[in-house]
């Protein structure tokens, strides 16, 4: 993937997706574009000096300088930071999304990595279980915690989480989790229904949207009213879902001999290593959540 | 309310376009007969015609440029069974008159006519031989007005000065629309009078043939002949004597360029991505944050800024469906205003 000539006037380099072609090969209409959204993956935030001795012109000019690469067809490659419309200009302090360890999952005190055990005779080997946490993919309902995510604001410059409240308008109340189909799907905290995706990608990507006021059993208590939180300014929603194994990581070795490795996790295992991607769709916030599926061998 | 996406406007904000791509196609001749010592001219065992590639075409880096055969009419006089391949060569003249002339009231193939007034009779050619291009060369269609071709019709392969220099002169603004396979222009020599009975052959634009007729290498032609150690021969002594694949290497022998403009016919939509002065302001890249402040502001006075790299269209299930870079970051603050114009090719 190379860099753009950047030595003239701007240019765009436009290219379809994996996904676009695939709906334009279906000839079924779907290949309708109606919205856009503007994106700044190359863009390293850190490089701007606002105390740049040369004055203010100065302020950007590493960020300005640097080299943009030639556009991904992977649609799930690009577009990973988008630009933000909030019509207010005040704002200095943003909304986050972090993974709650102090009430939710947390990493395998092991392999230090989110786990899930894929079946029974996994769940029930004592040592593997006694690595640590982890989610028990035969029997959902056992797991002791699920993955919570707290959504605010990480500093407190602005209030203490506990009195006072987020702006409504960076309240997410829509999250989107992608994870790879053939791997895993997402369950409710409880462990007792497992939700359908919106739709699976052409590179076996399942994106399952969770609303507020429809998936229910997916949000803990919000706002001020939150517990547990590891968040110190103001507060939004909690997501808490549980990812479980699919059908093929449960019943075959085919998946693991594929695209994982063998290690020791008390017992030796099959492994895969994947990411699970929690977006909230209000603010486009995104996190990318190490997981690893384990199956004992 | 936060949001990262902008709806279109199916009105104002989409638009759709169509242009001509034209690239210059020069073929020369040590291609067609001798660079590669005919290890480009891929023959078959039905030796119906042979293809030249612009390389050895056992690589997997060689292309398909154009293919060589030849054929006659059942009313071309070379026709008869003791004809070497006579029903082959009369079944390629009767597939290309097919596809390129078609049928007449009654059901039967057409012959192709030398000044293209099919209906109107006049001359017909009954033999000709026939460069089929490949599409990669021809893309869409050749460019009417710019094929030319040289042939040596007569003494040895390479001679200069029996080279006849063949054009569709004039086509760019008079060309013939009565074929089923789209339009064709009337091939002339370089220094001949341009009438109806000058014509030595026919160029199929959006097909992407050229066929020639034999009259140029027949006896009756001054300065006639064909074929590499047939310095005094003739199509005739050819037709009737020598297979199709002896013709074609005669033929590419004698063939020393070749060169036309190609045509891309361009099916452009055009996206206007404008982002007013509050919209696109601030970022969700992760290192926009530290401890949840905005880099870029150090109160709440300051204006935020963002960076522009990549534009995303999507589907209204938020599929990404195609993506366009800029080449390099464009600032976005609320003292400005952008429109990006994405154009995708179809």
């Amino acid at each position: 993937m190379a860099f753009l000539d950047n030595s003239g006037d701007i240019i765009l380099d436009a290219v379809l997706t994996d996904t676009g072609r695939m709906r334009l090969a279906k000839g079924d209409g779907s290949f309708k574009i109606a919205k856009f959204a503007l994106g700044d993956d190359e863009i390293n935030y850190e490089l701007y000096n606002k105390n740049h001795a040369s004055g203010s012109a100065y302020y950007d000019i590493e960020i300005i300088q640097s080299p943009v690469l030639e556009a991904f067809t992977n649609n799930t490659s690009t577009l990973k930071s988008k630009l933000v419309t909030i019509s207010r200009t005040n704002l200095l302090y943003l909304p986050q999304i972090v993974n709650n360890t102090d009430v939710g999952l947390s990493s395998n005190s092991t392999n230090n990595i989110l786990t899930v055990l894929v079946d029974q005779s996994t769940a029930e080997d004592v040592a593997i279980a006694a690595t640590g946490d982890y989610i028990n993919g035969y029997r959902i309902g056992d797991t002791k915690s699920p993955i919570v995510m707290d959504q605010g604001i990480q500093s407190n410059a602005i209030g203490d989480g506990s009195s006072v409240v987020l702006d409504a308008d960076l309240v997410e109340t829509q999250f989107m989790i992608e994870i790879d189909n053939r791997f895993g799907n997402i369950w409710d905290a409880s462990g007792t229904s497992r939700t359908t995706p919106s739709f699976i990608d052409d590179d076996n990507v399942a994106t399952y949207y969770l609303s507020k006021s429809t998936n229910k059993g997916y949000f803990g208590k919000s706002g001020t009213s939150m517990s547990g939180e590891v968040l110190k300014g103001p507060r939004g929603n909690r997501l808490k879902f549980i990812v479980g194994p699919s059908v093929d990581l449960n019943s075959s070795t085919y998946l693991f001999t594929q695209l994982g490795s063998t290690a020791t996790l008390g017992s030796a295992v099959h492994q895969i290593d994947t990411t699970v991607r929690i977006t909230g769709v209000t603010t486009g916030y995104r996190v990318d959540l190490p997981i690893r599926f384990v199956k004992k061998q | 309310m936060a949001t990262t996406f902008k709806t279109l406007n199916s009105a104002n904000d989409v638009t759709s376009t169509r242009t001509l791509l034209h690239e210059a196609i020069p073929l020369t001749g040590t291609i067609a007969s001798g660079t590669y010592s005919d290890l480009n001219v891929k023959t078959y065992s039905h030796g119906m015609f042979e293809s030249v590639y612009d390389y050895p075409y056992l690589s997997s880096s060689a292309n398909h440029i154009f293919d060589v055969t030849t054929g006659y009419s059942s009313n071309s006089a070379m026709s008869g069974a003791s004809s070497v391949q006579n029903s082959k060569k009369l079944n390629i003249y009767s597939q290309m008159a097919q596809v390129l002339v078609g049928y007449d009231a009654t059901g039967s193939i057409q012959n192709f006519d030398q000044d293209g007034d099919i209906a109107g009779g006049g001359t017909k050619i009954k033999e000709a031989v026939f460069v089929n291009f490949s599409r990669l060369l021809s893309k869409d269609e050749i460019k009417k007005g710019s094929f030319e071709m040289w042939v040596v019709t007569g003494g040895v392969p390479n001679s200069l000065s029996h080279r006849m220099t063949i054009t569709d002169d004039g086509a760019a603004t008079s060309y013939k629309v009565n074929s089923p396979a789209g339009e064709y222009g009337i091939l002339y020599t370089g220094s001949g009078v341009k009438d109806a009975n000058s014509g030595v052959g026919l160029v199929y634009y959006q097909a992407g043939v050229a066929l020639l007729t034999a009259s140029i290498f027949t006896s009756n032609a001054t300065d006639s002949s064909l074929g590499p150690g047939y310095a005094s021969g003739t199509y005739e002594s050819l037709a009737t004597g020598s297979n199709i694949e002896g013709m074609a290497n005669a033929f590419r022998n004698r063939l020393q360029n070749v060169s036309f403009n190609n045509t891309v016919e361009l099916n452009s939509t055009v996206y206007f991505c404008r982002a007013s002065h509050n919209e696109f302001n601030y970022s969700n890249n992760p290192t926009y944050l530290s401890e949840s402040q905005i880099r870029v502001k150090n109160s709440t006075t300051d204006n935020p800024v963002s960076y522009v790299t990549t534009v995303g269209l999507y589907s209204s299930d938020n599929e990404l469906l195609a993506v366009a870079k800029l080449s390099e970051p464009l600032k976005k603050d609320p003292n400005t205003e952008v429109t990006l114009r994405v154009r995708l090719d179809f």
